[in-house]
């Protein structure tokens, strides 16, 4: 096959699309959809600019081939914002200074919230251990943990976790 | 929406209470309301929703894709290049080689060909470049250009390239050369650098000791995590040329665009998009020409040329790898009787801005001390590597790391502390610098004890073991870094029709956060709100004239410049006030609360918040001015003989890091525990900003100092991915980090301000250098160092 | 951006292994396959993606032991607490591969096949005695996975077969297990050097060791001189210092521009004595205390008496 069929759930949005076997989800996120959150760093992996999340697990998008796409849900940088609000992550991002070139802040935000998906009261240990994958070149990494422990403050005290989880996805 | 976010608390903490050091102000009390204060990140919002549009992000209709063909041999002739298989791939709209764009270019010397022409001379240089309807096509193509190469002998190290038997330009007298470069007719050296105070040889026979050492700093790549990328749209036949690129220097690469295409520069439209990381990576051309190209020969449609990973680390820039040799005469309390540096620039195929790179380190050479008898010979040497450029610093970073490590290898042999040594022989104000230059506004003594103070200095050995067999040890290192001069810049604040300010300002924003700190001049002058005011986009068809974002030099500049504006802006608004009020223009004064006043009938006045609803600037003259800044008349420009100067340049940056390391003995794996950073700022515009530039520079340096390298074999870079070459993550930036702000109002500076985009990685890498020198008790040799290294040292006898 | 190829996706693991027998080139996680063919190493005009294949899937651990699906991703591995404790050489070695991003895709199966030397999982797969399960038309074919390697990035793989599942045999309680995965960084980076180790301690005597080492030749390796100087004996710092030697020489590390091969053997030796040091020390943790998790470092001040400890004097 040179081309699949899909029917994907982006930020809430459906689409069915046809796309090129060869495209990755990166490129099909980019120039399909138009979601330039989603940066293109490094094309190994390595750099976890293009990280987003497909049903709710972190992966690099220049790894993952939109063809196996059919049936999932992604969320990118763009889908976090509901109803014209921030969400908490992306809040915290802004007060705790964890932004300078911002050309990792999308990947960096999509990490962050799977991981605070998986420790709704993170230690720095696995702040850092989870966040691994994002390179930062500019912020030393240490005001992007402020930011995720920020937003796990601003989560726990808005009741965001349990029966509302689906805000985080 | 962005007025509902507010710092943090640990952010605030910062805006009143961060570690500072006020050592002398300059038009500041202290009790400002906007400056001094930590805000808001202007580009905040934008980055935190994936709104802000980085190089790749843009898109026109009916862009083609370019892709470039690169040498894989790293020197070679060109025989011949064949693009027919090229041109046969269906969608290629256009194909160019040397040949169509014979032109070479370059800052200092144009020695460098858009794409290479009779040779190469780095792996990964452009051979040939097709713009294709998809980005598919252009690749595939690219991979069909075919090129016969007759291989030539490879310049791989400073030693081969001084031997002179292979030479990368046979004749540089066929470049056009400018005035502040030195190439060597018959040799590979491309530049020199010659600084000469007092005679040294006097000084040695005056010293109790002389120590000589070697050092050397390894080939370093920005790899910023935005690659280059370029989208042009050229018209062959109205010379329109406009480029949207994410560089760092828009009237710098629009001079040269114009040049390389030989039309004027107001033909080249440079717009620019917000930059994924820059250190000095993004200041060379490195897609803008080629995709120009390509659109004057694709009839004028949009080529948008995006380098991959792989070309990014093969076919733009790095920092060079450079070797010093310093002897040293100081007598027996430590006194500095004379200094000789010798060095050599590894500078790979290009000159491009190593002139520059070699100017500003031969300044720095020396450090911040006192030293009767100086000199500095050093020379850019051509091999066949990619290309050495800035790398935040200039250079400097690497002088301070070579002679930082000559102090910690004198105080050994003096058995001094490395400290002591330091305050014993550091410039104050007064002294005189190796330029003959009367030193001012010169905290390196503050600095080195406030750094040390971070570390608890004084309670740490230089070296110990802890209780689970670490080594450990204690390092420190300063600096002193100038400012390009003469530079001159321009900006135009311009009132909107509802009273909010747009500054136009060409000063890019990076990260560093100047579209923050400019806005906060205006809002302190003006006494408005910050939320009022904003820094527009960058285009050089309509923004006034910056010479580049480099050399830390935006917020002095552009700062001055939007003050001096302010000023305009406040007389125009009084004048307009009293012709809408019907009052003589003299009685109305603008109040340091911000407003504006009748001051013969005071109850008549009107904020400047609210001077968009106050009717004055209904149907009047728009509110718009000008501001300027330039040091040329500050300027004693240095001689090419001996380069002593009473003013070298208009600002110098200082500052001083310690560091504590531990390092396991048995896997030789180095933890730098703590790092103690003290930085004169002048004045903390944004305090956090400051810090943010610092605490990713302590990081970024300890990339520097323990993983990153360039690994070349013959001319093959090995590890040219971002595996292979390490820069730190996450799991490596548990470092323990305390920061002083150091406030030594320059007189210069508005506010008193300095710069501190590139000081903050300047002493880093030679702190933990040194910490890691002393903890294992051995001069190692190079940098980074290895475990390796540290597994298989040889440990110092005396 | 990717080459073109041809893709396919089956439910059928039979028509999978028909795909790769016609010369399609299998996907699983796509972490090695994708980057070498973004990189220009890897031109396969055709693959056959295997995630759909139901007889790939699954973890489960039983009284028997721990059965793998190829499919099984590092992550998880690297979040399941019960399989840590028995198996805890294998949680460091998944929880220590690439990125988050990267162990949400990769696959136990991709590790193995992919052939790497510092392949991070099959180092603790070899000292659990993992055996390797081949599906294919004539049915399925269990190896050792140590025979199941019969060179550098060669396996005992009919090209019409696939790696379809992988067991674990049960460790008892007196077991422990450790790696150590030595990288220039903190993160996402390939093994210099890797050590994996396997004892069990019965009053004081070791049975049933296993050693084996990454990035140490060719294939990940066991390395039987060491297991011979372990076996059966009495635990003694002398006794693992030797097992050390033992295995350093074995080693046949290569010299290259990522380091030395006597680098690489120094390194055999010293972490090799911290690993099985470590493997002791949890074969004597009670049963519940196994699936702690702890930091992975090395104690320098554990390193036998010929070590550095005293080169700072």
């Amino acid at each position: 096959m040179q081309t699949v069929d899909i029917r994907v759930t982006v930020n809430g949005q459906d689409y069915e699309k046809t796309v090129d076997c060869c495209q990755t989800l990166l490129r099909f996120l980019r120039e399909e959809l138009f979601l330039t959150s989603v940066k293109e760093g490094c094309n190994e992996g390595e750099c976890g600019a293009c990280t987003v999340l497909v049903d709710g697990m972190p992966v690099n998008s220049c790894l993952v081939l939109a063809a196996e796409l059919d049936g999932k849900s992604v969320l990118t940088a763009e889908g976090l914002a509901q109803d014209g609000r921030l969400h908490p992550l992306q809040e915290a991002f802004i007060e705790a200074g964890a932004i300078q070139c911002g050309y990792c802040t999308p990947g960096m935000l999509m990490s962050g919230i799977a991981l605070l998906n998986r420790y709704p009261h993170p230690t720095r240990e696995q702040i850092r251990k989870e966040m691994e994958g994002n390179l930062c070149r500019c912020t030393g990494y240490a005001r992007i943990a402020d930011a995720v422990l920020l937003a796990a403050e601003k989560i726990n005290a808005r009741g965001l976790y349990g029966e509302n989880s689906e805000v985080l996805l | 929406m962005a007025d509902r976010y507010r710092p943090c608390e640990k952010f605030q903490q910062e805006g009143r209470e961060w570690d500072r050091l006020v050592v002398r102000r300059k038009d500041t009390t202290g009790g400002e309301s906007v400056i001094g204060h930590t805000q808001i990140r202007k580009d905040a919002l934008e980055k935190v929703t994936g709104a802000a549009q980085y190089g790749a992000d843009m898109n026109l209709a009916g862009q083609l894709y370019g892709a470039v063909a690169h040498s894989p041999h790293p020197h070679a002739r060109i025989k011949a290049v064949r693009t027919d298989k090229a041109r046969a791939v269906p969608g290629v709209r256009a194909v160019i080689t040397g040949a169509d764009f014979p032109e070479p270019y370059g800052q200092f010397i144009a020695d460098q060909p858009i794409i290479a022409l009779d040779k190469v001379r780095y792996q990964g240089e452009p051979v040939a470049a097709v713009a294709a309807d998809t980005e598919r096509a252009a690749r595939e193509a690219a991979a069909l250009v075919e090129v016969d190469y007759e291989l030539l002998p490879v310049v791989n190290t400073i030693e081969e390239s001084m031997k002179n038997e292979t030479l990368l330009h046979e004749d540089w007298s066929r470049y056009e050369c400018s005035s502040v470069c030195f190439p060597v007719q018959g040799t590979n050296i491309g530049d020199q650098f010659h600084l000469k105070k007092g005679d040294v040889e006097k000084g040695f026979a005056e010293a109790d000791l002389v120590v000589e050492s070697s050092f050397r700093c390894g080939q370093l790549q920005h790899t910023l995590i935005e690659t280059h990328t370029a989208t042009a749209m050229a018209n062959p036949y109205t010379q329109e040329i406009q480029v949207w690129t994410p560089n760092q220097s828009p009237f710098g690469i629009r001079g040269l665009m114009a040049k390389i295409f030989g039309v004027p520069a107001e033909k080249v439209r440079l717009t620019m998009t917000h930059i994924g990381g820059a250190f000095g990576g993004k200041y060379e051309a490195k897609c803008e020409p080629i995709a120009i190209a390509l659109s004057l020969k694709a009839g004028g449609r949009p080529v948008k040329l995006t380098y991959d990973r792989q070309e990014e680390f093969a076919a733009t820039v790095c920092r060079s790898t450079v070797q010093y040799h310093i002897k040293t005469g100081v007598k027996k309390d430590g006194t500095i009787t004379a200094q000789q540096v010798t060095g050599y620039w590894d500078a790979g195929a290009y000159v491009t801005t190593n002139p520059r790179v070699d100017y500003n380190a031969g300044f720095a050479a020396h450090g911040p001390y006192k030293i009767p008898n100086a000199q500095v010979d050093t020379y850019v040497c051509m091999t066949n590597r990619t290309l050495g450029t800035a790398y935040r610093g200039f250079g400097v970073t690497e002088a301070a790391t070579l002679h930082e490590h000559q102090m910690d290898i004198v105080a050994r042999k003096l058995g001094m502390d490395p400290l002591a040594l330091r305050l014993h022989n550091c410039l104050h104000d007064g002294d005189t610098g190796i330029t003959g230059e009367i030193i001012s506004t010169c905290a390196v003594e503050e600095c080195l004890r406030a750094a040390a103070k971070n570390v608890d200095w004084d309670s740490i050995p230089n070296r110990w073991t802890d209780e689970e067999g670490n080594l450990c040890g204690k390092g420190i290192a300063c600096f002193n870094k100038l400012t390009g001069t003469p530079s001159t810049t321009s900006c135009i604040v311009k009132m909107n029709e509802n009273g909010s300010i747009y500054i136009w300002s060409a000063s890019r924003e990076m990260g560093q956060g100047v579209t923050t700190a400019l806005p906060q001049f205006a809002a302190e002058s003006l006494h408005m709100d910050l939320d009022k005011i904003s820094v527009t986009p960058v285009d050089t068809s309509m923004t006034p004239y910056d010479k580049t974002t480099t050399s830390s030099r935006s917020t002095f500049h552009s700062g001055n410049a939007v003050l001096e504006a302010c000023a305009d802006i406040k007389r125009q608004l009084c004048r307009l006030a009293a012709i809408h009020w019907g009052c003589q223009t003299g009685d109305v004064a603008y109040t340091g609360e911000g407003f504006i006043q009748d001051a013969r009938n005071p109850e008549r006045r009107i904020h400047i918040n609210d001077v968009g609803r106050s009717g004055i600037l209904h149907e009047q003259d728009p509110v718009i001015a000008i501001g300027r800044y330039g040091t040329s008349d500050l300027f004693d420009p240095p001689p090419v003989d001996g380069r002593q100067s009473r003013r070298p340049t208009v600002m110098w940056m200082i500052g001083a890091q310690a560091a504590v390391v531990k390092v396991n003995p048995v896997t030789g794996r180095v933890k730098v525990v703590k790092m103690g950073a003290a930085h004169d700022v002048g004045k903390a515009i944004n305090p956090t900003g400051c810090l943010q530039q610092i605490e990713g520079a302590i990081v970024m340096g300890l990339g520097h100092a323990l993983m990153e390298e360039m690994i070349y074999e013959d001319g093959n870079l090995r590890n040219g991915n971002m595996v292979d070459y390490k820069v730190p993550t996450f799991m490596d930036s548990d470092v323990e980090t305390r920061i002083t702000l150091v406030e030594n109002g320059h007189p210069e500076g508005p506010f008193g301000v300095k710069g501190i985009g590139e000081p903050g990685l300047v002493p880093t890498a030679a702190a933990i250098a040194g910490a890691v020198c002393h903890a294992c008790n051995t001069d190692f040799e190079s940098l980074p160092i290895k475990p390796e290294h540290i597994l298989f040292r040889k440990e110092v006898e005396d | 951006m990717l080459p073109r190829f041809e893709y396919y996706a089956p439910q059928d693991v039979l028509e999978a292994c028909a795909r790769k027998a016609a010369g399609a080139k299998p996907v699983a996680g796509g972490t090695d396959v994708f980057v070498n063919m973004h990189a220009g190493k890897e031109h396969a005009g055709k693959i056959v993606d295997l995630k759909g294949l139901e007889a790939l899937r699954g973890q489960q651990l039983t009284a028997q032991g721990l059965d793998l699906g190829a499919l099984t991703t590092h992550r998880d591995i690297e979040v399941r607490e019960d399989i840590r404790g028995p198996y805890y050489a294998l949680f460091q070695g998944c929880s220590q591969v690439g990125s988050v991003q990267i162990r949400c895709r990769a696959t136990l199966g991709g590790n193995i096949l992919n052939g790497a030397p510092s392949a991070d999982s099959v180092g603790p797969l070899l000292v659990h005695g993992a055996q390797a399960v081949t599906i294919g038309p004539a049915g399925e074919r269990r190896i050792p996975l140590e025979k199941f390697y019969k060179g550098f990035k060669q396996f005992d793989l009919l090209p019409e077969e696939l790696l379809a599942r992988i067991f674990l045999p049960l460790p008892p309680d007196c077991a422990g297990s450790a790696y150590f995965k030595y990288t220039r960084r903190g993160a996402m980076d390939l093994a210099l050097m890797g050590v994996s180790a396997y004892v069990e301690v019965r009053e004081g005597i070791l049975e049933h060791v296993r050693v084996a080492l990454t990035t140490a030749g060719p294939t990940p390796m066991r390395s039987y001189a060491a297991e011979e100087v372990l076996e059966g004996q009495a635990v003694s710092d002398a006794l693992l210092t030797r097992a050390a030697e033992a295995a350093a020489a074995e080693g046949k590390p290569r010299s290259s521009w990522r380091s030395s091969a006597e680098f690489r053997t120094r390194l055999i030796h010293d972490v090799t004595v911290q690993v099985l040091h470590e493997a002791v020390r949890r074969a004597g943790l009670p049963p519940e205390r196994k699936a702690k998790a702890i930091p992975q470092r090395l104690y320098p001040g554990q390193i036998g008496k010929e070590g550095p400890r005293d080169a700072n004097g």
